[in-house]
């Protein structure tokens, strides 16, 4: 239901990635490097073999939600980068669960639908200030951000600790996780909660009248309100399921994340996660199908950036770098579109605040 | 000397009163690429020294451009043209004027900051380096008095009405000594103005002239003129004597069978109000008033159409009676519940339709398929949503028949975005959209602005089915005509007000329109 151009899509996404590489090559070369070994193994290191694919998609598994959270506030006119900070308390929530001794399925069920709830709780003040008071969403959503952050590092130092290893908490209990899909990697079956949870947003977009409504307003708020579409129900709705995805990812990340099915203090793991999937999103062109490969990518470059270090003798920053620039050049379009997306948003603040 | 050559003419033409001056026969015109039928199809028409000879007929009958062949502006594809019994051929404007045909251009072609006699001298052969302008200017003053046409020579064009620069252009046209005036749809762009134009036209008839006057209003073509012949579709349906031809026989000879639905309504029968507006104030985006003490009310079956310049407060009325605009004061009555300051969903529900006047913007979402335009009102109904679900082969199927019967041109439905669509496609589309339920209540703002004269055509009946049918219908138009023939009662704003309310049927067009243009009334003070 209306989403031509796709192909379109594709082409402008492949070029803008070739250009991407080509001046991550450039740079490369500059300093002395080459780009072709290092590309060898950043290509081997993510695809070229069955651990490597593995973990590109391990990689992926968090990223895919934390991009569906972005996603479904873009389509809806809304810029919602709270996935950071409902991530965090997500994961904690799956740990959570592991304090008390749950039969099997229980723990497992619960441990999601906690981290789940957690999410979409941390996104009910952006939803509520947003629709009440007018409250811009960049703004809310950063403050709560901050507040998530040390709220989880308060909790995984003080509460969930694990009482024979302070640098980290308790690991998940053995039930409550997702099994290894592929033994020896980091990839569990957590990945299909993350491929079901972008079937399903692709079909509340384009199948279901909720999706139809978020859709209108993200074109067109005025027309929305004209055809007696309900502003503060999408709101509501666009932030709780961004909510209920963001807190997945953080499950996922602990859940389905071997070895050690915990958090480590300072969550080196988890940080960043929340953000990326802003990056993937947008390289994804906001859509569920394309988030699912461009986080796949996202993960590849994870996982084949530490094998450039290794084989091609590329340092780390180097390696963010090359990755920067592709990474760069393969949002522009939709970047484009953002910023013309931020000035109607702008004009319509002005609109709104004059009338009230 | 021009002067002297004038007045023996019109001795000779006053004393021949019935003698044909000019006569076109079998006049034939096609265009490149419209060959497959003729523009005109052997026409024949002829002005009378010393008449008013009336051509009427509908938009797109070819009006204009027979005057534009009897002047010279086209050539013809076949048939003859005749000056006092010559054969005379025509290759230019020029040619016209030699021959003493002069023509008043629907568009009016005048110079603004140039005054009157500066617009006339630019026209003449003569002018070079000397500008002969105190002769004009005489000149000018002589026909102005002679033909009552009240043009001062030494006024700025841009300082003059509608009306005074039409009658400025007719000086210019009289100045090259003319014995056959042409006017194309000279009453289009003046309204309260035409009473003027009328008596000048009258008394030049008086002095000879032979006077070819086109309208497609059938109320002037009774007023003013000897003859009237009717033109349909390229093809001449008779000439009538003024005199003794009437109202139904010209709508016949015009339309033929097919009498458009505005001019054989029925009385409002219906009694019961659907829409009550109390009192209503509202502020602009400026946050100047926009509304002041607003009052109306619509019964079952009636059209109110609200005329008025555009920026009177007629798009916040509209947005305030469904819920784009908060009312500051007042009351909107629907059914006889209050709606004031509803949100647009319940008054959706309440069956209000709105035609905006943003189709672009408001109306439709651009980016959005013509399948989801269609239906974005309606999808969150049985059968084209179940539970939450959207039923794409319902929407389909509603969108194919919405489109086909409003005759929207699209390229697909699920595919393109609605934004490629042409502001008249577009138009359709939303008429369709708020329309196929047959609304109880409809506020359509500029419904037909844009459209050509098929389109206007087809909405205009629309509407008068609707109506029909009882819907209760706001129509706010700029065009003077799309309100008289539309509306059972006429409301005119300005500034926010309400100034005037009149009947349809007793309504008196240079009434409204100078009322439009001053804004001023005596209903003010009663309220």
């Amino acid at each position: 239901m209306g989403f031509s151009g796709n192909l379109d899509e594709l082409k402008k996404t492949i070029i803008a990635g070739v250009i991407g590489f080509a001046v991550g090559a450039l740079i490369m070369m500059v300093y002395g490097y080459d780009p072709i070994s290092a590309y060898r193994a950043l290509f081997n290191g993510a695809f070229g073999d069955l651990y490597g694919f593995s973990e590109s998609l391990a990689n992926a598994t968090p990223l895919i939600l934390t991009a569906l959270t972005f996603a479904i506030g873009f389509r809806g006119g809304m810029f919602n980068i709270g996935a950071e900070g409902q991530l965090y308390l997500g994961a904690c929530a799956g740990v959570t669960v592991s304090l008390f001794h749950l039969p099997f399925a229980t723990g497992f069920a619960l441990g999601l639908i906690l981290a789940a709830l957690a999410g979409a709780i941390w996104s009910l003040p952006v939803a509520i200030l947003k629709a009440t008071r007018g409250v811009h969403e960049v703004i809310s959503t950063i403050m709560l951000n901050w507040i998530s952050l040390f709220l989880a590092f308060y909790l995984v130092a003080e509460i969930l600790v694990d009482p024979l290893r302070a640098e980290k908490t308790i690991s998940i209990a053995e039930g409550a996780r997702f099994p290894v899909m592929v033994p020896g990697t980091s990839l569990s079956y957590a990945i299909f909660i993350s491929l079901g949870a972008a079937i399903i947003v692709y079909i509340l977009l384009w199948r279901t009248v909720i999706g139809f409504d978020i859709r209108a307003m993200g074109y067109n708020p005025l027309a929305t309100t004209y055809a007696g579409i309900e502003r503060w129900k999408v709101i509501l709705f666009v932030f709780i399921t961004g909510g209920l995805t963001a807190g997945l990812a953080g499950a996922v990340h602990v859940m389905g994340r071997p070895p050690t099915y915990a958090i480590y203090s300072g969550m080196p793991s988890i940080r960043g996660l929340g953000f990326e999937g802003l990056a993937v999103a947008m390289i994804g062109r906001n859509h569920p199908i394309g988030i699912i490969i461009s986080a796949i990518f996202f993960g590849g470059l994870m996982a084949g950036g530490r094998m450039m270090q290794l084989f091609a003798q590329v340092p780390l920053e180097m390696v963010r770098v090359v990755e920067g620039a592709v990474v760069l050049f393969l949002a522009i379009p939709e970047l484009i579109r953002l910023f013309s997306f931020l000035r109607t948003m702008g004009t319509l603040h002005i609109f709104r605040s004059k009338r009230s | 000397m021009r002067g002297c050559s004038i007045s023996k003419e019109e001795s000779s033409l006053v004393e021949g009163k019935s003698d044909t001056i000019l006569e076109g026969k079998g006049i034939c015109k096609g265009f490149p690429g419209v060959w497959e039928h003729l523009i005109l199809d052997h026409i024949d028409i002829d002005v009378r020294a010393g008449e008013i000879h009336t051509l009427l007929g509908e938009n797109g009958a070819g009006k204009t451009v027979i005057a534009n062949c009897l002047s010279g502006f086209y050539m013809l594809s076949e048939g003859q043209i005749y000056v006092k019994g010559k054969p005379v051929t025509l290759k230019s404007p020029r040619d016209g004027i030699r021959h003493g045909i002069g023509m008043v251009h629907q568009e009016l072609a005048l110079v603004k900051p140039f005054t009157v006699a500066e617009n006339i001298a630019l026209g003449l052969p003569t002018s070079d380096l000397t500008f002969p302008l105190p002769e004009v200017e005489d000149r000018v003053r002589e026909l102005s008095e002679k033909y009552k046409l009240y043009i001062d020579p030494l006024a700025r064009v841009e300082d003059l009405s509608a009306g005074e620069q039409q009658r400025a252009e007719i000086i210019k046209v009289l100045y090259h000594d003319p014995e056959i005036l042409i006017l194309d749809e000279p009453t289009s762009l003046i309204s309260a103005d035409a009473e003027h134009l009328f008596e000048a036209l009258n008394s030049m008839a008086e002095m000879g002239y032979g006077i070819l006057f086109i309208t497609h209003k059938i109320k002037e073509a009774l007023e003013i003129g000897n003859r009237v012949t009717v033109l349909r579709l390229g093809k001449s349906m008779g000439t009538r004597e003024t005199a003794k031809t009437d109202k139904t026989e010209l709508v016949k000879l015009m339309f033929g069978e097919h009498t458009p639905a505005h001019l054989e309504r029925k009385p409002v029968g219906s009694k019961r109000v659907v829409l009550e507006v109390r009192n209503l104030e509202a502020l602009a985006a400026d946050e100047e008033p926009a509304l002041q003490g607003v009052s109306f009310s619509i019964r079952e079956g009636e059209i109110l159409g609200f005329a008025g310049v555009s920026g009177n407060g007629q798009s916040e009325l509209a947005e305030v009676i469904t819920g784009l605009r908060r009312a500051t004061k007042g009351e909107v009555i629907i059914h006889g519940k209050d709606y004031t300051n509803h949100n647009p969903r319940d008054i959706i529900r309440a069956g209000v339709s709105h035609v905006p006047e943003k189709r672009r913007e408001v109306g439709v979402i651009e980016p959005m398929t013509v399948a989801e335009n269609v239906v974005l009102k309606d999808i969150r109904v049985s059968p084209f949503s179940k539970g939450s679900f959207v039923n794409i082969s319902r929407v389909t199927a509603h969108a194919k028949e919405i489109v086909s019967r409003f005759g929207a041109l699209v390229s697909d439905l699920w595919k393109s975005q609605t934004r490629i669509l042409s502001g008249g496609n577009i138009q359709r589309l939303i008429l369709g959209r708020e329309t196929w339920r047959m609304p109880k209540c409809i506020v359509a703002v500029y419904p037909t602005q844009g459209l050509d004269a098929k389109a206007i055509d087809h909405t205009w009946e629309l509407f008068m089915r609707l109506r029909e049918a009882g819907s209760s219908i706001l129509i706010v138009s700029e065009d003077l005509d799309e309100i008289m023939a539309l509306s059972d009662r006429i409301a005119v704003m300005s500034n926010g007000r309400i100034v005037g309310m009149f009947e349809g049927s007793k309504a008196n067009r240079e009434e409204i329109g100078l009322m439009i243009a001053t804004g001023a009334s005596g209903s003010e003070h009663s309220q």
